[in-house]
């Protein structure tokens, strides 16, 4: 499948995922301006479980990439580092509207986010799993496309600093580079994997399932 | 079944073409100042010029369903088959003369013809295409062997100063949000029609329908273009749900807006069912020789190009066809109007295709035809 077809696929999966989010629940609340504090916390609490993990699967995948594929090992690593420590963010944030360490931290994940974190970790753990860039591409596209609009509305409908919502207005500023990474790690030569493309496409698919997921689980414990 | 052919067309455009200066003298001013948001939306939208159906002193000289009859008289006259000969008219709309009886009914008491079947779209831009395809489909069935579609709009209309002025925002900031200017300084008035027929013309070219295809994704987006009701916490409430007409008016059900963030937030699935349809092998890019696209402005053209090119799914922009810049965006009747200067310029051969796109922002509705030169 050549680099075209699978960013159009990807993008068919992304244009589907990301107005399917829409009737998510939470979010709608959030649109519609009725989205509370409690919803705040409650989001915040969900989110950090599955973000906590995120740079786990990607170092996973990193340790799963044979010494062939040099440069897409660097880029999974340099990737896991980059985000090691953002839940970090959304712990603090949950301080600033009144909550606590021991609570975000001792909360367990959502029914979602443990199909979610379940399915990274095993496709991660398989040998040379280039198609968890289909992962990346709806992950990423969040953080580009969405999470900036959510940290904006959520500050403003509750009427928040910049500091509670940094997490996902940082993700809006901040992503667009790595955007232009994948597109570079698409093109390094791992699409001439027999089937790649589609394996891409059918992970992207079922990562914006699980994502969704989550969302819709949220406080489903 | 049988093919359906589309065999003649007609635009009526009322009144003569209004300039960029002139176009309070028909819709007027609102709060006595020429609204700061004009220059900017028609720098967007690229419009030069565009027709009113009220004159200078904002008298209404036609209807609705009179223009829709006159494009329809139009079509008629440019066809091989006699307006006697009709047995279907469908017709389309945002917003017509009456809210009782539909806008068919209305058209067809205009016409002089006898023994028809008629049929009502209401929606927005999009009404023109599914109006199409219950005409396309009621000849594939075999059940009419002429019929005839409307697309007429008079926004205008509902432009005028005094609709804005008596609500309570209005009386408060003495302005327009960007949301309402920016469709008083695009949308304006117009009809145009089709004559679909189970055969082709015998003399001159026709337009093969090879298929529609379209969707709704309203469970997915709020209401983004709302007349006549309010949006109060995501919720629609009608004007009729008002505890009186004055309280409906104080409200501003009856301000047309657009949500003109929503329309951005629309546009990746309007990209995603065109992808879709590449994939499925219904569009090859390569293959298209005319696209008829109707964008409510140039400004969103851009962002779709933009888009398309970084996947390979661009049609050469030389191919696009439009004439929203100086006939103006009329809403349902936009795609007539563009297929008919198309079809009548001499530069459609046999063969060819044409891809008609036409997205509607009201609750996210995105349609494409694609029609074949015989």
């Amino acid at each position: 499948m050549p680099t075209e077809t699978v960013m159009r696929n990807l993008l068919i999966v992304w244009t589907d995922f990301e107005s399917r989010l829409n009737t998510v629940p939470i979010l709608k609340k959030l649109s519609n301006g009725r989205f509370s504090i409690d919803d705040y916390k409650e989001l915040l609490v969900n989110h950090r479980q599955q973000v906590v993990e995120g740079s786990r699967w990607i170092a996973r995948a990193a340790s799963s990439t044979t010494s062939e594929y040099l440069d897409q090992r660097s880029t999974f690593l340099k990737h896991s580092v980059t985000e090691h420590r953002d839940y970090e963010m959304l712990e603090s944030q949950f301080c600033l509207i009144g909550g606590t360490l021991d609570e975000i931290r001792s909360a367990p994940k959502n029914i979602g986010t443990e199909i979610f974190h379940s399915y990274m970790f095993e496709q991660s753990s398989q040998e040379n799993p280039f198609h968890l860039l289909g992962s990346m591409f709806i992950i990423e596209g969040l953080g580009q496309r969405k999470a900036k609009g959510w940290g904006l509305a959520i500050k403003e409908l509750l009427d928040l600093d910049d500091k509670a919502v940094e997490f996902y207005v940082y993700h809006g500023d901040n992503d667009p580079e790595h955007m232009e990474e994948f597109e570079q790690t698409l093109n390094s030569g791992i699409l001439e994997i027999e089937g790649m493309g589609e394996k891409i496409v059918k992970t992207a698919k079922i990562t914006a399932l699980l994502y969704e997921l989550q969302l819709r689980e949220i406080g489903n414990y | 079944m049988s093919e359906a052919y589309l065999t003649s067309f007609s635009e009526f455009l009322p009144g003569n073409p209004v300039g960029n200066d002139e176009i309070e003298e028909y819709i007027g001013i609102v709060g006595g100042e020429i609204s700061k948001y004009k220059k900017m939306v028609l720098r967007q939208n690229k419009i030069t010029s565009r027709y009113y159906a009220s004159n200078k002193d904002g008298e209404f000289e036609y209807t609705v369903a009179q223009i829709a009859a006159k494009a329809v008289e139009k079509a008629f006259l440019n066809s091989e088959t006699d307006l006697s000969e009709l047995e279907f008219l469908v017709t389309s709309c945002s917003i017509h003369d009456s809210i009782i009886p539909g806008l068919a009914s209305l058209v067809h008491g205009q016409l002089n013809v006898d023994h028809i079947d008629v049929s009502s779209n209401q929606s927005v831009c999009g009404s023109s295409i599914m109006a199409m395809r219950s005409a396309v489909n009621s000849i594939r069935l075999g059940e009419f062997q002429t019929a005839c579609v409307s697309g007429s709009e008079i926004a205008s209309r509902h432009f005028r100063p005094t609709f804005y002025e008596s609500t309570a925002h209005f009386k408060q900031v003495n302005a327009l949000p960007l949301d309402q200017e920016f469709l008083r300084y695009t949308l304006s008035d117009g009809a145009g029609a089709a004559v679909i027929e189970s055969r082709p013309n015998s003399n001159s070219i026709s337009l093969k329908v090879n298929w529609i295809k379209a969707r709704s994704f309203a469970n997915r987006f709020s209401t983004c273009m709302i007349g006549g009701a309010v949006k109060e916490e995501g919720r629609v409430v009608s004007w009729g749900s008002q505890p009186s007409l004055e309280a409906a008016i104080d409200k501003g059900c009856f301000a047309l807006s657009q949500d003109l963030k929503l329309v951005y937030e629309m546009i990746p699935v309007w990209v995603g069912h065109y992808l879709s349809l590449l994939e499925e092998g219904l569009i090859i890019p390569e293959e298209i020789d005319h696209v008829v696209s109707h964008y409510s402005s140039e400004s969103l053209k851009t962002e779709v190009v933009k888009l398309l090119t970084k996947v390979g799914a661009m049609i050469d922009e030389e191919k696009w066809f439009s004439n929203l810049t100086y006939k103006g965006n009329t809403g349902s009747a936009s795609i007539f109007i563009l297929l008919n200067e198309l079809f009548y310029s001499g530069r459609l051969k046999q063969g060819e295709k044409i891809l008609c796109h036409v997205p509607e922002s009201g609750q996210a509705y995105n349609s494409f035809m694609l029609l074949e030169v015989v």
